[in-house]
Parts: structure tokens; sequence; C-alpha cells
């Protein structure tokens, strides 16, 4: 479909002719995510300055019928951002400007556009910080970030997107803008903003975003501990969990992944782990003290061999690093991987992680683990060599491991979201009557399916036949088969 | 219930022509896993015993003794959503009974998720006009091992609390009981509970109290009339304007002995929020049976 040139001519009008890119090698740029499997050319990139531009962009989108994605950074993980062939992507990157700081509501204003680590930058200085924090946050945008409802490590203190976003700015899909929240909490009526943070972009186009700020803590730990095995190293994220601990952060690693972050940045992990822990306390001295003697008692107690905590500052960034570049240092050890974003109970991680290993060896591939323990968000990454064929197996792979995560009782995706790549595992995890009312949900919004189309909810153009949610034979009803 | 009204477009209002008295067991408690799932009959009350066995809580304390199923479509708390927030904040997901009996479930049962919408979130401050909330599955708290008060008399709240939020003191919860008094409670383990109370004597003065004055607040809270929204930080300029009410800072909320008007209705659909609104209720509820 080519859209009409007085279309174009339409938006260079309301943006100016060098925020409305058409050239193919322009438009290439922007042809996919993070998700780099899934690619599609758009017709037109535009890039508004403005809330008003924003609308004046959807309005003409929903007159012509054409479907529109927006786009931060680009670095989902889930094909949030993959633009639809013939549509129009709507990047909000000029829009990235901090408009307020307001240290005595503890709330900034920003435009979407705005990278997530420039919120902390500002309020840095006043002993401020924000809280969500994914591997990406020198890139990622908060539009982003409210569109996937994203977390990060410290997310069993402190949160998600959804927790730390007062106020929205959204532009429907038919071109109004409406306000949603603002610097107090809880308005009255129903929780919209709750239910458009998180939506991947599917219900309209966030233009500002009012965020809360927290006071940096009077202490912070980091513990490293280094355990022979995962199962070792969950039993200890079990005993804190029961112990009542709260940690800003506990984070996993697996033999695997520690290898390759060690070949590509040198945290310095203990040698030869089989896993380590790094955990994070936060908060007033007397209970940070507290907790820390607590963790490391529990982590020699499940078998740690080692535990010690950063001693300073650059220390404790350096073992950080080797965790938020673990998914860029498997680069080192396969020519490509693809990262799952799985939830489990916290109390099932030993088991879920058995089975993951068992998974791997059947299907003869590497699969290296690195998660939030803290919180159960599982990220398998399983590597494979795409110039070998072991493409199908390896998407096999990562599929089956969905699986094992949604058996315990858990989720398909914990902060990535459902995007492109999971739409159609959805009728895994929720049954025909729970997606049609989400559909329900997205036509009050959208009623033409202009806005970001084919993310979150399964379509059968989509995924051919969707399989439908699990029935019980007949058979098995009556016990005469059952299902093995 | 809902099927049959529904066929004969009979009008039910949740709480009323419609309870879930009948639906009132605690369905999982995974201590390990700080989670469980309730029906939404069950009140606070009954909740917070189960809960207590093991050593946890619902980190919730509105006033009254609610179902678990109208605290969320009141999505309503109390002192202790200073840290822990609002009902929406530690829902992880719901089972919802639409107004034609159509059974549907969002979010789950782990506490990271962000697979669909959040349809749990949609309905809590929803006062039961979109669905009825069949089930609900929560994040849970380890109960503190200690908790203390501190109530300080004061002409001065807006700057007592200024100087709170500006420490790095982490309060579980702080009112002002306007006019005249600001409460503080600090929870965690005994010394780290005695040298956060310390502390914040040494920087606003005040004494030690009991958890009478927690009573106090929620009741009077309870008996207000009015609620009012405020940036959280013109504390000074709300307290200036009431004669008397329970304000809580940083959620910049305060519950008004005189009458207010809901900043916004369901019913009134003179801007794009209310339109869109009146359009979820529509689709989730065309034949308006839930009144």
């Amino acid at each position: 479909m080519a859209l009409a040139a007085s279309f174009a001519a339409e938006l260079r009008g309301v943006l100016g002719a060098e925020h409305v890119l058409a050239e193919p090698e322009q438009l290439r740029v922007y042809e996919c995510d993070g998700l780099t499997g899934h690619r599609a050319i758009p017709e037109l990139v535009v890039l508004p300055a403005s809330t008003e531009e924003v609308q004046g962009v959807v309005r003409a989108c929903a007159r012509e019928g054409v479907p529109f994605v927006a786009r931060g950074a680009g670095t989902g993980l889930s094909g949030g951002a993959t633009p639809v062939a013939g549509g129009v992507v709507i990047s909000l990157a000029r829009m990235n400007r901090i408009l307020e700081v307001d240290l005595d509501s503890q709330r900034v204003v920003v435009e979407p556009g705005v990278a997530n680590l420039d919120v902390t930058r500002a309020v840095a200085p006043h002993g401020f910080f924000y809280a969500p924090d994914p591997s990406s946050q020198q890139v990622c945008t908060i539009g982003g970030n409210v569109a996937e409802n994203s977390g990060g490590s410290h997310c069993p203190k402190h949160g998600f997107t959804v927790h730390h976003v007062t106020g929205l700015t959204l532009v429907l899909p038919d071109g109004a803008a409406v306000e949603l929240g603002g610097k107090p909490l809880d308005p009255d009526g129903p929780d919209l903003l709750g239910l458009v943070i998180g939506s991947e972009g599917t219900l309209g186009i966030v233009t500002c975003v009012t965020v809360r700020i927290v006071r940096m803590p009077e202490v912070v730990v980091t513990l490293l501990a280094g355990f022979e095995s995962t199962d070792a190293a969950g039993a200890a994220v079990s005993a804190m969990v029961s112990a009542g601990i709260l940690p800003g952060a506990i984070e996993m690693m697996d033999r695997l992944t520690i290898e390759a972050a060690e070949l590509a940045v040198s945290p310095g992990y203990p040698e030869g782990a089989g896993a380590v822990l790094l955990v994070e306390l936060d908060g007033v001295a007397a209970q940070v003290e507290e907790d820390t003697a607590e963790v490391e008692r529990l982590c020699l107690a499940a078998g740690a061999f080692e535990v010690r905590a950063a001693a300073d500052d650059a220390a404790r960034a350096l073992l950080w690093k080797g965790r938020k570049s673990a998914f860029a240092a498997m680069g080192r050890i396969a020519t490509d991987y693809y990262v799952q974003d799985g939830v489990v109970p916290r109390t099932r991680l030993p088991e879920v992680l058995r089975r993951i290993a068992e998974l791997s060896a059947e299907h003869g591939l590497r699969v290296g683990n690195v998660f939030h323990a803290g919180d159960g968000n599982l990220h398998p990454l399983v590597l494979y060599d795409a110039e070998a064929g072991e493409t199908e197996r390896a998407r096999e792979l990562a599929e089956a491991i969905l699986e094992a995560c949604l058996d315990a009782g858990g989720s398909l995706t914990g902060e990535h979201g459902v995007g492109m790549d999971k739409a159609c595992s959805m009728p895994r995890m929720f049954s025909e009557r729970d997606l049609e009312v989400f559909s329900r949900v997205r036509r009050v919004f959208d009623p033409d399916g202009l806005c970001n189309p084919g993310k979150v909810v399964p379509t059968p153009r989509l995924c051919g036949e969707v399989p439908g949610p699990y029935r019980m034979h007949a058979l098995e009803r009556i016990g005469v088969a059952e299902r093995l | 219930m809902l099927a049959a009204a529904s066929a004969e477009r009979r009008r039910l209002r949740i709480g009323e022509s419609l309870t879930t008295e009948g639906l009132s067991r605690v369905l999982e408690h995974e201590a390990g896993d700080l989670t469980c799932t309730v029906e939404a009959g069950v009140r606070l009350s009954a909740l917070h015993a189960a809960l207590a066995v093991a050593g946890q809580r619902l980190s919730l304390d509105p006033p009254g003794d609610p179902t678990v199923g109208a605290l969320l479509a009141e999505n309503a708390s109390g002192p202790l959503r200073h840290r822990f927030g609002a009902p929406r904040d530690l829902l992880l997901g719901v089972t919802l009974v639409l107004a034609d009996g159509t059974i549907a479930n969002a979010g789950g049962k782990v506490v990271k998720n962000v697979a669909g919408y959040d349809l749990g979130r949609l309905v809590c401050g929803s006062r039961g006009r979109l669905a009825l909330i069949a089930r609900a599955s929560f994040r849970l708290h380890p109960l503190p091992r200690a908790a203390r008060t501190l109530v300080i008399a004061t002409e001065d709240a807006a700057g007592v609390v200024t100087m709170l939020r500006r420490s790095q003191l982490e309060p579980s919860a702080l009112d002002v009981l306007h006019p005249g008094r600001v409460a503080v409670l600090f929870e965690g383990s005994e010394r780290a509970v005695e040298a956060q109370l310390d502390a914040a004597r040494a920087l606003v003065g005040g004494d030690d109290a009991g958890p009478e004055v927690w009573h106090e607040s929620r009741e009077r809270q309870g008996a207000a009339r009015g609620r009012i929204r405020f940036d959280p930080g013109a504390v000074a300029e709300t307290l200036a304007g009431l004669d008397e009410a329970i304000v809580r800072p940083a959620p910049g909320i305060a519950y008004t002995t005189a009458q207010t008007e809901p900043s916004y209705n369901l019913l009134r659909a003179d801007d794009a929020l209310a339109r869109l609104t009146a359009r979820i209720k529509d689709s989730l509820d065309p034949q308006g049976i839930l009144a």
C-alpha cells in the first residue's frame, strides 16, 4: 500500500519537511527495535516536537486509515516498536526535554523521549533518583518505559514503572488528548493510568509523563556471593524472602553468563562459581547493617563459598557492570542469542532452572541464565548459530522454556512485554474469553485498529490458526484418558 | 445471577443487590512467595488473621473492615499508603465477572508480570460499575518485627513534613492530623526502628506515642465527608485552606470534614477523560446493568 503523496505533504506541513523521513536509507534505520528478528519498512517516519504535532499526525492517520507505531529509543526486546509495512512510525526522539523538576512534590515532568538515566541525572545533585532501572537505562526512553511498564534490577523493593508514574498526557488514536493523573496520586474513578502503563503503545501515544522521584538511601551495600550451583543460590534467595528481608535487588547469573561477563568487562566474579548472587540492600543504616549480616549468614548457610561486599562506589559499579552487560557479553561466546523473559513464583526457581538445563540438553543448545531472582523474573539466553541452521531449534527451545515457566504458575513476560514476539503465545496464558475482553478494551481506544496493530493480542492473520486454550477432552473428563 | 439480570436487563448495584459475601475463602497463601489469592468477599480483618499465621500481611489499612472487592473497587487505603501504596499497587491479578456473566482473568499470581492489559488496575476505583471482582491476587509483606510511632505537636505541620520527607528516614506512615499534629510510623527490626525514631526526634522533636493515633487517623478518615488531592509540595497551602482533615502528604491526599465533589464522575461526559471512561463502561457493560 503506497500512501498518497498528499498525505506526506500534509505531514510536512504539520511538522516541517525535515521532520518527515521518506528516503529508503532513512527508513531502514527504523525497520526493527531490539527484537531484530522482526523487521518491516515503514512508509514514513515522522518526528513531532509537541503534543499538538503528535495530534496532527495521529488525526491525519486516523482520517486516512493509516496504521502508526510510536517509537522511543528502539531498545525494546519484544518488537513493540516494530513498524507496520505501509504505515507511519512516530518517533518521539525530538520530544526530549525535562519540563519541570519539582523537588517539593518529589515529581519530575518530562517529555517521552527523555532517556531514563537523564531523570536521575537531573535530580541526583539534590539527593534524589528515579527508581526503575532497565539495563538499557542509558538510552531507553521514559515513553518506552511507560509503554512496556519497564522494570529493572531494583524492583523487589522499589517496584516498576507503574509505581513511579503519576501522570500522563495521552493522545488517543482519534487524535484527542487526555490528561491522566497528575502530581497527586489516586485520582477518582477507574485507574486508567494503570491500564495505559504497560499497554505497549496500543492505546495511544504518551506525550508527557510525570514521574515520582525517590530520596537516595542513607546507605547502600552491594554483596556478591559465589555458589557451586544455581540450586544453592536459589535456596539462598528463598531463605532471604522467607526471612522477610526486602533487598533493593537480588540478581543471579549462572556459570555461562559469568564466563561471558568476565570475558567482556572483567567484573571479578568468584572464579569457578556455578552461580553468583548480586544482592543490594539500601535504606536506613541500622536496618541495612542488620540485613547485611543476615544475608551473609543465609548465603553461607545455603552453601556460598565466598561472600564479599563492594568496598566503594567504583567496586559496586564494576559488579553491576558485569550484570548489566550480560546480554551484550553473550556476543563473546555465541554468534546469536535469543532472550526470554519468563516469570516464575520465587519458590519454584530451582526446579524451573533444572528444567531449563534438561531442555537445553535435549535441544543440544546452550542456555545462559541471568535474572532478577528477587522477583522470579528469568532471562534465559538461548545461544545458537543462525548460519549453522540452528534458528528454528533455538525458537523451539525458547518456547519450551516459556512453557515451563507457565507450568510453574508464572508469566510469559515480566518486563520485556508481549509485542510481536509473544502475541501468538498469549493463548497459553489467557483464555479466549480473557483475550476477547482485552480486545474489547482495545477497541474502546482504537476502534479502527490503527494504533500499533498486531501487538499484544493475537490475531488469526498474525498467528495463523490460533490454538485455543486447553480444554479437557470428553474422555479425560470421565477419566478414561489423560494427557501426559 | 449477573447473567440472569443481564437477560432481564435488570440493574444491580454490587455490594447491595449483589454481594460477594458468599465468596469469602482465602484460596492460596504462598508464604514463600509472599503472595496470596483470595475471593473478593473475604473481609480484610479475616485475611489479615489468616496471613498473620505465617507472619505476613497485606500492607493496606483503610478505615473500617471492607471486603477485598470493596477495597479494590474504592481503591481504599489508610496510613500505610505512605510507603506501600494503594490497592492497585499491591494487586497482581484479578478474576472479573462482566455484567453479561463473562468471566475474564487479567494479570497473574507472580509479583512481576506485564502480559496483557492490566484490567485489575482498571477496576481499582471503578466503584463496581465496570465489572464484579470475584478473585484477586496480592503481593504481601512480612509483618514488621517492631513498630514505633512519633507524634509531633506543631503549628508548622508543613515544615515538619518537609523536613521528614527530605530526610533519608523511611517511615511506613506519615499523616498530618490537622490541625496541630504530625504522626510518623517506623517499622522494621527493633534496633533499626529505635534508630529511626531517635533520628526523627532529633530532626523535628515530638514524643513517643502508641498505636492509638493511627486508630484516630483511620477513624477520622472514615468519617470524612470530602477528599481533595493536592500537589505533594503544596502541604502548607493545602493546610491553610482546611479546618480539620487527615492529610497524607506523600500521595497528596486530604480527607476533609467539609464535603467535596469528586473531581469527575462517570456520568458526566463533558470532557475527553469522562467520555473515555464512559466508553470503557459501555464496552464492558453494554446494557448498563451495573449501577
